[in-house]
């Protein structure tokens, strides 16, 4: 498809030298017209080296920032080169590019600020395990109960955001576990925050960033960052 | 209180002081954060040098020992202090989160520019 709008795609990688290579021909092949960018979050294997040999463009952060502080730069770098959206892609194989312009659209339409791609809407493909669902589920409802607002995916990476809303991520993102908070914050500061239902795969290489033992720290940091941000972002109603 | 003890208790807050002082004049400590250690070291100087007034503070606050009051005290300092340390680090944190995406975004850029300048063949 031919997009009438500037679009970045931003990917974090952090070790993904198993997957990242994959993940952005595939990008590149079914979304020729869009930007991207990788970045490379001080990464301890030869990620870098082949993002160089491929000739990607790329960000190289010199000290490890985590996920929050990666993207965060990815939406520095978008307001500074004024991108009218900007998309972030998990890159380890689990966010399918075809869906690009189903999450890009409503953004694209000016519906949503923020528009989320879930994979529970139509439940199809990989759904996560048991355990992970519950905790999205609990995390869905507690940003509903703080919010008013529903989205069911609450812990997607897979999101595209208008410049407005990537100007705010510029000044204002969280940076351990930042996306049920991103969240949260973008719906309290007044932004219409949506999702669309996509289809997600396991990841097809590599280890995830979450593992049994952080999962409980996960939890009980989210949790409370949430009612934290509750208390202290004022609340704007747009129409 | 003996006077032996006042007079270890003089020169302890009186060391104390000094070693800020010096930390100051050497540039190893901003005024910022010497303020704390600052008061906390004419506390003890007053302290040590008219236990008077712990024993006034004792009957307004209503601890029994003398003793207890000052420890007390020691105490919820110490929390002060780490708490001072906790803020400072985390906006140091920050600080380091920005200069760190800054120097990306930079690096992208002369990076881009040198292979301009010279392009591999």
């Amino acid at each position: 498809m031919k997009y009438p709008a500037k679009i970045l795609v931003l990917i974090p990688c952090y070790n993904e030298e198993a997957n990242i290579v994959a993940a952005v021909e595939r990008l590149r092949t079914a979304c020729p017209d869009v930007d991207y960018l990788v970045i490379n979050d001080c990464s301890t294997d030869h990620s870098v080296e082949l993002l160089k040999q491929y000739r990607y463009p790329y960000l190289d952060l010199p000290v490890n920032l985590g996920i929050g502080g990666g993207i965060q730069c990815g939406y520095v770098y978008a307001r500074a080169n004024g991108y009218d959206i900007t998309v972030q892609m998990d890159g380890d194989g689990q966010h399918d590019p075809a869906y690009l312009d189903a999450i890009v659209e409503p953004v694209l339409r000016g519906e949503l600020d923020m528009c989320i791609g879930s994979r529970f809407i139509k439940k199809e493909g990989f759904q996560t395990s048991f355990m992970r669902r519950v905790g999205i589920h609990f995390l869905s409802g507690m940003i509903l109960l703080l919010s008013g607002n529903h989205v069911r995916d609450v812990t997607s990476g897979f999101r595209a955001t208008n410049a407005r809303m990537t100007a705010y991520f510029a000044e204002h993102y969280a940076s351990d576990y930042p996306e049920p908070e991103a969240i949260l914050a973008a719906s309290l500061a007044g932004f219409r925050v949506g999702e669309t239902p996509v289809v997600m795969q396991e990841r097809q290489g590599g280890v995830s960033s979450i593992n049994a033992v952080k999962s409980v720290y996960y939890m009980v940091k989210v949790s409370l960052s949430l009612i934290i941000d509750r208390l202290s972002i004022k609340r704007i109603r747009r129409r | 209180m003996t006077a032996k003890f006042q007079a270890f208790m003089i020169l302890g807050a009186l060391v104390l002081l000094l070693i800020i002082f010096v930390l100051l004049k050497r540039g190893k400590m901003t005024v910022k954060y010497s303020l704390l250690w600052l008061g906390l070291s004419l506390a003890l100087t007053v302290f040590a040098v008219c236990p008077y007034v712990v024993f006034v503070l004792r009957d307004i606050l209503g601890v029994e020992m003398p003793v207890n009051l000052v420890f007390m005290l020691m105490f919820c300092f110490v929390l002060l202090v780490l708490l001072s340390l906790s803020i400072a680090l985390c906006q140091l944190a920050e600080k380091s989160k920005r200069l760190t995406q800054a120097n990306a975004i930079l690096e992208k850029r002369v990076r881009e520019l040198e292979e301009k300048l010279s392009p591999p063949d």
